[in-house]
């Protein structure tokens, strides 16, 4: 079962691992990304930064589609994360449908600019985002689950 | 630039803007400090980051960096890491705290550089202490 499914351009850290612990509960993580996958130091590195108690699982997008519609996951509470809109865009072209994205953690580099508090966007990923938005995606702003929920769908126009 | 050849350098990467705050306290309480640096991660991207430690690293000899950062496991702690990928040899001391970079400052010049790390490593444990 999908607890939550996060853009974070950290991927795995501190805010995920500890900030949504409590709101999720999560028995596994999954960071879904092309290329961490081929690179084992960078692998290690995500692993080591979690708990003991939960499971970690680094796939690669189509991996992640096929696992969690294949039904793989269903009887554990699992946190999806991704680093950007295009890798989120490319789970549900590659079949995993879902109704709603947590923008969580997109900070600042060169050609993103601010969006909402501390949500920086690229035009490129501005126009993914609407992709989304027209699959009727619901694209909520927060870092962590106690802050403000901020429905961006008409932020991102 | 001056030149920075021998000099032991301290670089603090956490979390927010901590490591600026850092800095300043601990200059509050010494006057300026040389080769001590501030990383926030504040709003940046990865990349970014890991790119201004490179930054400050490459004034630096390899063996005269000590890099702190505030949490194990953390971004922070992630990227110190990718910055000295397949970089043998700089230390990367975790929960740093005042007495941790007092100590740094005022001790770099007297002890070696395993000498000095590994009594880093035993202050920071030292000085945390449950109230009696």
């Amino acid at each position: 079962m999908l607890v939550l499914i996060r853009i974070d351009d950290r991927l795995i850290h501190a805010q995920v691992v500890i900030g949504w612990y409590e709101e999720c509960r999560p028995d596994r993580i999954i960071l879904a990304d092309d290329k961490v996958g081929d690179n084992e130091w960078e692998k290690k590195l995500y692993i080591s930064a979690v708990p003991s108690d939960i499971k970690v699982s680094v796939l690669s997008l189509k991996e992640t589609a096929d696992r969690i519609n294949q039904g793989v996951y269903n009887k554990e509470r699992v946190i999806l994360l991704v680093r950007g809109p295009e890798q989120a865009f490319r789970l549900y072209e590659n079949g995993l449908e879902f109704d709603e994205l947590n923008i969580g953690g997109m900070h600042y580099r060169e050609g993103r600019e601010k969006v909402i508090g501390e949500l920086y966007i690229s035009e490129d990923e501005k126009s993914v985002l609407r992709e989304l938005v027209k699959k009727s995606v619901i694209l909520e702003a927060r870092a962590l689950p106690g802050d403000e929920k901020v429905i961006m769908n008409s932020r991102i126009v | 630039m001056s030149d920075t050849s021998g000099r032991t350098a301290g670089i603090i990467v956490t979390h927010g803007r901590l490591a600026e705050e850092l800095v300043r306290t601990i200059e509050g309480i010494l006057g300026k400090v040389e080769d001590f640096y501030s990383v926030c991660s504040e709003d940046y991207c990865d990349s970014v980051i890991v790119d201004k430690i490179k930054e400050i690293m490459k004034k630096y000899k390899k063996e005269n960096i000590v890099l702190f950062v505030d949490y194990s496991g953390g971004s922070c702690f992630m990227n110190c890491a990718r910055a000295t990928e397949g970089i043998e040899g700089v230390k990367v001391i975790s929960g740093v705290n005042l007495p941790v970079l007092l100590d740094f400052v005022t001790k770099k010049g007297v002890l070696n550089y395993k000498e000095m790390t590994d009594h880093l490593v035993k202050r920071g444990r030292d000085s945390i202490n449950g109230a009696s």
